[in-house]
Order: C-alpha cells, then sequence, then structure tokens
C-alpha cells in the first residue's frame, strides 16, 4: 500500500447526506484501494465562523495516524496569520487550504494576495479548490467560478509559491498548458479529470506526469472513480507510480 | 457482464468516438453498448438521417458489441418515420429524446405510442440544473408526467435526471421509469440514495461515453450494493428492458 492521497476531506458537508463521513470511512476506502495516507482536510472549516475550531477538530480525529492535514483559511476574516502560525507548531501542517469560490473572493483580492506571500515565505504549498461540487448540482449556494485568465495571472505572479490546484477540470488544465510548463511547481490532482474517456492518458500526453498528483475528493466524489482511471490508465507504470506517490512523496516530504 | 445503455456518438467525431468507445470496450470489459447520435439542440431533418446514419454504419462494423437508439426530434413532421425507419430497418433498440422538446410535449406522444406498439423503451435526457436549463431541457417532473400519462411505456430517466436528488424525487413512484447513471455527476452517494430509493431493479449502467466510463463504473464498485444488485445494475436490468436472450 503506498499511494498518497492529496485531496480528503473530513467533517459535515450540509448539502446532503454524506454516508462515508468517518476517519474510519476514510481510512477503509483507502485501504480498499491500496492507499496508504492522505492530506486532509476539514470540512467544517468551510462553513465555520472561525475556521481554525474546525482544524482543531480535524486534528483530534487524525493526529497519531500518519495522515497529515492541510490548514483551512479564509483569507477574508482577521487573525489568519497566526492560525497559520499556529497550524505549523500545533498541527504539523503541510500546506493551506484556500476556497475562493466558496468564501467570495477573487484571486488579485489584496488580502488574498497577503496570504499568499506569508505562504511564500513560509515555504508553505497552497491548495487552491476550484470546485467540490459540479456547478449543475449545487443547492442553495452556488460558489463562484474561477476565471482562468485570472489563475493564469495567479500562478504568474507568484512563481515561488508552490501551488496545488484542486478538481480541476482536463479542459481548464489544458487551458493553463503555457503557463504550467514553465511553473514547475504547479501541481494537480486527478479529482476532477473525469468528464472524458482516457482523461489520464490525455493529460500525460499533454503535460507528462510529474506534476500530476492522486486524489480524490472524499467523500463528496467518488473515490473508486479516480482510482481506477489512474489504475486502468494506458499510461507507464512509472507514471503510475509517479501520480499515485511518488510525486506527493517528494513533494511533501513523506 | 456489462451493458452500457447510454453513449454517444458526436457529429464529426465518428471515427474518434467509434475509436475510442472500441478501445474502451476492449480495455474494461464491456460487453454490449448502445449508441445514439447528437450534435446541436435543435437539428433539422438532414442531421438526424446523418446522425442515425453514423450510429446504423457502427452497428454494422461492431454488430457484436454496438446496438442503437434512433434519435428523433419530435419536433420534425417525419418523426414517426425516423423511428419506424430506425427500429424496423436499422434494427435500433430504442427511441432517444434529447433536447429538442420536452419528453412531455404532446409532439412526443405519437412517438411513445410507437414504442409502445413495438416494446422497445424509451430514452430520455433529463438534466435539472442549479445554474439553469436550456430551454426544452427535460428535468425528472417531465419525465413523470410522461410516464403518468402512459403507464405501459418503458421509460429510461438518463443520468438519474442529473441532481439525482432532484431527478429520483421525481419520479420515485412511476414504476414504468428506469434510471440510468451515465454522465458527468461524481459524487459517491448518487447511487447509493438511487439504490435506496428506487431499489436496484430500476437503475441500468450507462456511461455517456465518450464522456466517462470509469467514472460510472467506479461509483457501482464503491457503492454498498451486493453482487446481485451490481450484477442488476450492470446488465439484467438492461438485458429485462431490452428483451435479450
Amino acid at each position: 500500500m503506498e499511494g498518497i492521497d492529496v485531496n480528503c476531506l473530513l467533517g459535515h458537508w450540509p448539502f446532503r447526506k454524506i454516508r462515508k463521513c468517518t476517519f474510519g470511512d476514510l481510512r477503509s476506502v483507502h485501504a480498499e484501494n491500496d492507499i496508504s495516507t492522505g492530506l486532509v482536510s476539514s470540512l467544517n472549516s468551510i462553513f465555520y465562523n472561525d475556521p481554525f475550531e474546525g482544524d482543531n477538530e480535524l486534528f483530534d480525529i487524525i493526529k497519531s495516524s500518519g495522515y497529515k492535514q492541510v490548514l483551512t483559511i479564509n483569507p477574508l476574516l482577521p487573525g489568519y496569520a497566526y492560525d497559520i502560525k499556529e497550524g505549523m507548531k500545533l498541527f504539523d501542517i503541510i500546506g493551506v487550504r484556500v476556497y475562493p469560490g466558496y468564501h467570495g473572493y477573487d484571486l488579485t483580492d489584496h488580502r488574498f494576495e497577503t496570504l499568499c506571500d506569508i505562504l511564500t515565505s513560509y515555504d508553505l504549498p497552497i491548495f487552491l479548490t476550484m470546485r467540490l461540487e459540479d456547478e449543475r448540482l449545487e443547492y442553495i449556494i452556488e460558489h463562484k467560478l474561477m476565471k482562468l485568465e485570472t489563475l493564469t495571472g495567479f500562478l504568474s505572479n507568484h512563481t515561488n509559491l508552490t501551488t496545488i490546484l484542486l478538481t480541476i477540470r482536463n479542459e481548464e488544465l489544458l487551458y493553463l498548458k503555457d503557463i504550467l510548463y514553465s511553473r514547475p511547481n504547479v501541481y494537480y490532482d486527478t479529482s476532477g479529470l473525469k468528464n472524458q474517456l482516457f482523461a489520464i492518458e490525455k493529460i500525460t500526453d499533454a503535460l507528462g506526469s510529474k506534476n500530476l498528483l492522486y486524489g480524490s475528493l472524499h467523500p463528496l466524489f467518488c473515490l473508486k472513480s479516480t482510482q481506477l482511471l489512474v489504475s486502468k490508465a494506458v499510461i507507464g507504470d512509472q507514471a503510475k507510480k509517479d501520480i499515485f506517490f511518488e510525486n506527493a512523496r517528494g513533494l511533501f516530504e513523506l | 457482464m456489462i451493458i452500457d445503455i447510454h453513449a454517444h456518438i458526436w457529429r464529426g467525431r465518428y471515427e474518434t468516438d467509434k475509436t475510442e468507445i472500441v478501445k474502451a470496450c476492449n480495455l474494461y470489459g464491456i460487453s454490449k453498448v448502445y449508441v445514439s447520435g447528437l450534435h446541436s439542440q435543435y437539428p433539422d431533418e438532414a442531421e438526424i438521417r446523418e446522425l442515425n446514419g453514423e450510429v446504423y454504419r457502427f452497428m454494422q462494423e461492431q454488430p457484436e458489441v454496438i446496438g442503437g437508439f434512433c434519435y428523433v426530434s419530435p419536433r420534425h413532421p417525419t418523426a414517426l418515420y425516423t423511428l419506424q425507419k430506425g427500429v424496423e430497418e436499422m434494427g435500433m433498440s430504442g427511441l432517444k429524446l434529447w433536447i429538442a422538446a420536452f419528453c412531455d410535449d404532446p409532439s412526443v406522444f405519437k412517438l411513445v405510442e410507437k414504442c409502445i406498439s413495438y416494446d422497445i423503451p424509451v430514452l430520455v435526457h433529463s438534466f435539472y440544473k442549479s445554474n439553469g436549463n436550456l430551454t426544452d431541457e427535460t428535468t425528472g417532473v417531465n419525465v413523470a408526467n410522461l410516464a403518468r400519462r402512459y403507464p405501459e411505456a418503458k421509460i429510461i430517466m438518463a443520468h438519474l435526471g442529473g441532481n439525482c436528488y432532484h431527478g429520483i424525487k421525481a419520479v420515485k413512484y412511476h414504476k414504468n421509469i428506469w434510471v440510468d447513471i451515465s454522465g458527468s455527476p461524481f459524487r459517491r452517494d448518487d447511487v447509493d440514495y438511487t439504490v435506496e430509493q428506487l431499489g436496484a431493479e430500476r437503475i441500468l449502467f450507462g456511461t455517456d461515453m465518450p464522456g466517462s466510463y470509469l467514472v460510472n463504473a467506479g461509483q457501482i464498485e464503491e457503492a454498498q450494493l451486493s453482487l446481485e444488485q451490481k450484477d442488476m445494475i450492470y446488465y439484467l436490468n438492461a438485458k429485462k428492458i431490452l428483451r435479450l436472450e
């Protein structure tokens, strides 16, 4: 069991019943799919007025398990810089996850720029969430879609900030192809690469396998779907190893 | 055994789509795929002829693995003739309705009546979108209306109605409606929810190829299903509705 899942969540998702929402469920589905560990964020932190409270809860659940914590930050809230320091000290966080489309800011917002500068100074990666649901299926809250031109600008301006694009789609990655060629420290996960046959083959053909990380978006998306996409892909064994664990192991020093 | 009830050849992509679908069948062990041709929302009659012609060509080239659904725009005066030709001359297995008209529009009725007489299913695109439906795009509510009018019709609501929490609730009590899981909604719980609401015997395996395949297979594999339920979804229900033996 060697796989590393860089995109998993624990907590409550208020829009529908989540059947596999405990840490035990996560470990169980990981074990069934040869995944040994994961980078976990708190679903609760997305919705809490003080996201750090959700991360405290998450830490209590996953501490000593070998799973790594990704701290949720909303840069529109005061005091987040202190939360990052605390997260590094108390939770040994591996990065910071942001949700611009849900928290309602643009990547050009000066408060987000400040967050990026702080993360760069700590050499902490940013996990940039493109979406948590298919846009057509949302209920009550509609997240704001990220403009790809704005994302291109962000990637051009923050060349020293290691960035992981989560739940990005094939066509979005291909749009970013030129900037991705020039940014070896920009990575992307598998959880959104699903809306065409041979999606992994097409992305590795276009961009190689060195920046693609296995991510499931469990428990919102189906983990087995992404596991099959990679394990059944007609790509070399080394490329599969890159995606399932070697890229993440090198990037996060796991 | 795996029967995919819902796949497509898109106009202008015949060779690409055909190659990918055949490759997927070989790689993933898919036994049979039912294909329809699609392109514009309001196709003219020539486009419909071309699309059904391409599906027929695919059926001829790959008779072991490819079956067809006849795509019809109910708006055309020749709609009934198109269906007759598709079923009687081309050997297609059902009617495909897409987004040219709501499925409970009166223009659809004669087509459904013909399908009842053939004892073939009507595959209806259905998608409730929180960010806005197309004009004339069917949702589960329209499918339920059609089923209520024609309880003897065999209706397949595609994509679980898009958002299953909308579509499944709308059609739950209409026993002549089956649902397919095809398409790009990737959520983990959709299949479990649908089994709880409808039972496995009303769920068909579909993919929307070339849109996806492993995504849908993964959803079945990860859902809390017995082997019997998986078999029902993967092929037994399709065999029953298509009268395959």
